[in-house]
C-alpha cells in the first residue's frame, strides 16, 4: 500500500531545485561572459522584432532569442527564432 | 621520456582540489609512476596536513626556489609510497613570493625525474592561479555540482583556454540521491554549461573526511567508491584512456528506483 502511495508521488512535481539552477546557471554564465544585461537583451530582442517586421508579418510573442555555446569552442552562438505569417514585400514595395 | 605537469585548479575554493591532488597523486604511485605533488597555496598550505606529512617539513618550494635548499631537501618521501613526494607550500610568505618563471624553472628540473608533476593551485584567478598554471602542460578543471562552482569552473576554463591549455573536468561530491531527486544537477548538466572532456566523478562520502582526518589516502581503501574513482581518474591520466566513466549510484530499493525512472518520464 505504501509502496502505491510512493507510485502516485512520482507523478507529483516534487524538488526538481535542479531545474531552476540551470536556468540560472545559463543567464549568469551568458551575462558574464558577453557582459550584457537583462535590460540590453530586451532591447536587442525589441529592435530585432522591429527589423523583421518590416519584411515579414511575424508573432512577435513567439520570437526568441537563444544564447548557447558553440561546441568544442569557446564561442557564443545566438540564435534568433520566429515563425513567419507572412511576407510584407508588398508594403515595402509601394 | 620527460614528466608530465598537470595543474589541478577550480577556480573557487573548497572544491576538492588538494583531495583531488593527493588521491591522483597517490593513484599515480601505486601504478608504478614516479609522483611529485606541488602545495602552490602560499601562505594557506593544506595539502601536507591531507597527506599525513605536516611534521615533516623542513624546506619548502619557495626554499627551493630562493636557493635556500636544494630541491632535493624540499621533496619530502611518503612513507606509504616509495614513489609519492610532496614538495609543501611556505606558511610564512604570500603569494608575491614566486614568478611564473621561477615555477616553470623548478618544473623543467622535477620533469626530468619524475614521470608526473601534480600542481595543486589555490583558489582564486590572481597570482598563486597565474604561478600554478604558467609550468602546466595539462590542467584538471575540479567542480561540483553546485551553481557557483560551475560559474567558476567556466571562467577558469576560459582563462586556461586562452593559455592553450585543454583542460579535463571532475566532478567531485555528487550526491547520488539529490541527484535521483532531480535536487542536483547531473553530470551532463553539468557538461552542458562546461563543454569540456570528462575525466571522472566522484561521490561525496564520509570516508574522504575520514580519510583527511587521519591523513591517509582514499585510492588505497577497497570499500570506498570516491577513492575508486579517483584511482580511476589516476588511471586514465596513466594512459587507459578506454576505462569507461562510471556513474555513482545510489543504492535504494526497488521500489525507490521505479520511482525514479518513472519521474525522468
Amino acid at each position: 500500500m505504501f509502496n502505491l502511495f510512493k507510485w502516485f508521488k512520482c507523478f507529483k512535481k516534487s524538488g526538481q531545485s535542479k531545474e531552476t539552477a540551470k536556468k540560472r546557471l545559463q543567464i549568469t554564465l551568458l551575462y558574464d561572459k558577453l557582459e550584457i544585461s537583462k535590460d540590453i537583451l530586451d532591447d536587442l530582442n525589441q529592435e530585432i522584432i522591429e527589423v523583421i517586421s518590416r519584411y515579414f508579418m511575424i508573432d512577435k510573442n513567439a520570437l526568441t532569442l537563444d544564447f548557447r555555446k558553440a561546441h568544442h569552442e569557446h564561442l557564443s552562438v545566438l540564435t534568433v527564432n520566429t515563425p513567419i505569417l507572412g511576407s510584407k514585400l508588398k508594403k515595402a514595395g509601394s | 621520456m620527460p614528466g608530465r605537469i598537470i595543474v589541478i585548479t577550480s577556480g573557487k575554493g573548497g572544491v576538492g582540489k588538494t583531495t583531488a591532488t593527493f588521491n591522483i597523486g597517490a593513484g599515480l604511485a601505486v601504478k608504478g609512476n614516479r609522483v611529485v605533488v606541488i602545495d602552490m597555496d602560499i601562505g594557506l598550505r593544506n595539502l601536507d596536513i591531507v597527506m599525513g606529512l605536516e611534521n615533516r617539513i623542513v624546506f619548502t618550494i619557495v626554499d627551493a626556489i630562493n636557493g635556500r635548499c636544494r630541491i632535493k631537501q624540499a621533496l619530502i618521501k611518503n612513507r606509504k609510497f616509495d614513489n609519492l613526494y610532496l614538495i609543501p607550500a611556505s606558511q610564512s610568505d604570500n603569494k608575491d613570493a614566486l614568478t611564473p618563471e621561477s615555477v616553470i624553472k623548478l618544473c623543467e628540473n622535477l620533469r626530468k625525474e619524475f614521470d608526473f608533476i601534480l600542481i595543486d593551485c589555490p583558489a582564486g584567478i590572481e597570482q598563486g592561479f597565474v604561478n600554478s598554471v604558467s609550468a602546466a602542460d595539462e590542467a584538471i578543471v575540479v567542480c561540483t555540482p553546485e551553481v557557483t562552482s560551475i560559474r567558476d569552473a567556466d571562467r577558469v576554463i576560459g582563462l586556461l583556454y586562452s593559455r592553450q591549455i585543454t583542460p579535463k573536468l571532475l566532478i567531485n561530491r555528487i550526491v547520488p540521491e539529490m541527484v535521483a531527486k532531480r535536487d542536483m544537477l547531473n553530470h551532463k548538466d553539468v557538461l552542458e554549461f562546461l563543454s569540456i572532456e570528462l575525466i571522472g566523478l566522484v561521490p561525496m562520502e564520509e570516508q574522504v573526511i575520514i580519510c583527511t582526518n587521519n591523513g591517509i589516502p582514499l585510492v588505497t581503501r577497497k570499500a570506498s567508491k570516491a577513492g575508486e574513482a579517483f584511482l580511476r581518474v589516476a588511471m586514465r591520466i596513466n594512459g587507459d584512456s578506454n576505462l569507461p566513466i562510471e556513474v555513482p549510484k545510489n543504492h535504494k530499493s526497488f521500489w525507490d528506483k521505479i520511482g525514479v525512472r518513472l519521474k525522468k518520464k
